[in-house]
């Protein structure tokens, strides 16, 4: 995994423990609602946290057809580079 | 594995709720006395989780008009009014609200959720863009995915929050629509408006406020939280309900826009569904107005919820960061919160129990809506009977040192200063009514 990918799966850990007010192991494969246990309004305030975070806009329905990690990556990535 | 599989949680959870020997989500009333008082389980009950804000469910002129209606109309419209046509008291409810808000236009939905639903699908498509209070109700984010445009979710009553995440897509072409509710029907918590149109106007969106809880409440005439904060022209459109203030059912929105018609045509959940029944919209078009006649409706309910906040929050209660009608006691422990519930019930008071995740903060409220109808005695006995179970379950100090009753009655302000960290935006996606 390249060197920016793992900083911004730091980044994004460290959102997630805000959220949810625990640590947070994160690895790509891992699916945001079954394997973080993330109700729907945690997935909401979860998306807002990251925007802020990335200064960028995530509109829920771009959020919804994010299942794993990897995707959340690559979507904000995506985002990123867009902005 | 059955096709409710899917709600094996949900059930256990319910379950458990169940098995502590209250279930909140399942009263049953064997009879309705007045606006303010049921029987339950055969005991007399005062009522304080009605929304019924002006005591009119049971208003004379009202139910016989209502009555009236179904003698020469019938008692159903059997259809949609695209497919079925309009009745004269559709023309005549509409044209009464437009003129009650001083607005051009005006469309009734056959709910309030149903109202948000139909504009808020409608009126921004897959070009444009929504920005939703993250703590706005059920029928709002529902409205928000029975449409196209991509939604943008913004902290709760925070106009910097929102104007951050507008100046993000400021370069996106298409229409901006913002949503924000006059009262919260959570905590009673009204919208900064005034902050909220400032930060529209800088960006050149479009506005919308959800008066449910406030229509008929706040405001000199009763309009609501943009006439009483004076903005009511920087606000594009106004949604409302018929089943609070009114006390019947149905959903309506007003606006001054040109073109807004079209909408007839449009939106979905005005098409689709059958449209009120006439005995509905009569007593409803009474309802408004005598909510226009009688201001001192709203006086007694102004100084009812005063009465009631004060009360229970000088007797040591947590309660929500403003004085409203809706008056919601914060407990941290949502299975306190339910045996609370259960025992308020027992001794012959009924109010709303909401619950986490519907909740911020994973905490519980006890949610209460005051009335107009309420009595002084009525919302004292309220009182005297919370603080004496707080007590009990030891959410409150001792007798001793406590005043029930606070000497004077503090400008709202004050409250919000420092109770307005409590609910840390989150969205209360789950609603109430
Ligand atoms: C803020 C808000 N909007 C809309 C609605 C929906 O109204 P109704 O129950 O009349 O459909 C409610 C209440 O249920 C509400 O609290």
């Amino acid at each position: 995994m390249s060197e920016e990918k793992n900083e911004l799966l730091a980044e994004i850990s460290e959102v997630l423990e805000t959220v949810v007010n625990r640590r947070v192991e994160l690895r790509t494969d891992m699916n945001i609602v079954n394997d973080l246990g993330l109700d729907s309004i945690a997935v909401m305030n979860f998306c807002m946290a990251l925007e802020d975070k990335f200064d960028i806009s995530i509109p829920l329905h771009d959020m919804a057809s994010v299942v794993t990690v990897d995707d959340l990556a690559k979507t904000i990535q995506a985002l990123r580079s867009n902005a | 594995m059955s096709i409710f599989g899917k709600f094996a949680a949900l059930s256990a959870r319910y379950d458990r709720l169940k098995q502590s020997g209250a279930d909140p989500f399942s009263v049953k009333f064997d009879d309705i006395l007045s606006s303010v008082e049921g029987v339950v389980r055969g005991k007399k009950t005062l009522l304080f989780g009605t929304n019924n804000y002006l005591g009119l469910t049971f208003d004379e002129v009202a139910m016989e008009m209502s009555a009236d209606a179904i003698r020469h109309h019938g008692t159903g419209t059997t259809g949609s009014r695209i497919a079925n046509g309009s009745y004269k008291v559709h023309a005549e409810l509409e044209r009464e609200l437009a003129d009650f808000y001083r607005r051009k236009h005006c469309m009734v939905f056959s709910t309030g959720y149903q109202a948000n639903l139909g504009m808020i699908s409608t009126l921004v498509g897959k070009d444009d863009h929504l920005f939703l209070d993250a703590d706005s109700h059920a029928s709002i984010y529902d409205g928000s995915r029975l449409g196209h445009a991509p939604v943008v979710r913004f902290r709760h009553n925070n106009p910097d929050d929102l104007a951050k995440r507008l100046r993000r897509l400021a370069d996106q072409p298409g229409d901006k629509l913002i949503v924000v509710e006059g009262i919260y029907s959570m905590l009673g918590d009204t919208a900064p408006l005034k902050e909220f149109v400032d930060v529209k106007r800088e960006y050149g969106a479009y506005l919308m406020v959800d008066e449910a809880h406030s229509m008929g409440v706040l405001g000199r005439d009763g309009r609501g939280l943009a006439e009483r904060e004076g903005v009511e022209d920087d606000v594009d459109f106004v949604v409302g309900t018929f089943s609070k203030s009114l006390a019947s059912v149905g959903g309506f929105c007003v606006s001054s826009l040109e073109g807004f018609e079209i909408l007839r045509l449009a939106s979905r959940p005005y098409m689709f569904t059958a449209s009120l029944p006439p005995s509905i919209m009569s007593s409803t078009i009474s309802a408004l107005k005598t909510l226009r006649r009688e201001p001192e409706r709203r006086t007694k309910l102004t100084a009812n919820s005063r009465r009631f906040y004060n009360g229970l929050r000088g007797a040591g209660f947590n309660v929500g960061p403003e004085c409203t009608p809706i008056v919601a006691v914060i407990i941290d422990n949502p299975d306190i919160a339910v045996a609370f519930w259960k025992r308020l019930l027992e001794e012959g008071m009924y109010l709303n129990l909401a619950l986490p995740p519907a909740t911020p903060n994973a905490s519980a409220f006890l949610r209460s809506s005051v009335s107009a109808a309420h009595s002084d005695e009525h919302i004292d006995f309220a009182i005297a009977l919370m603080t004496r179970i707080g007590r009990e379950f030891g959410l409150l100090p001792n007798e001793t040192n406590v005043c029930p009753f606070p000497v004077s009655a503090e400008r709202l302000g004050a409250t919000a200063a420092t109770a307005r960290a409590l609910p840390t935006a989150v969205g209360a996606g789950a609603g109430m009514a």
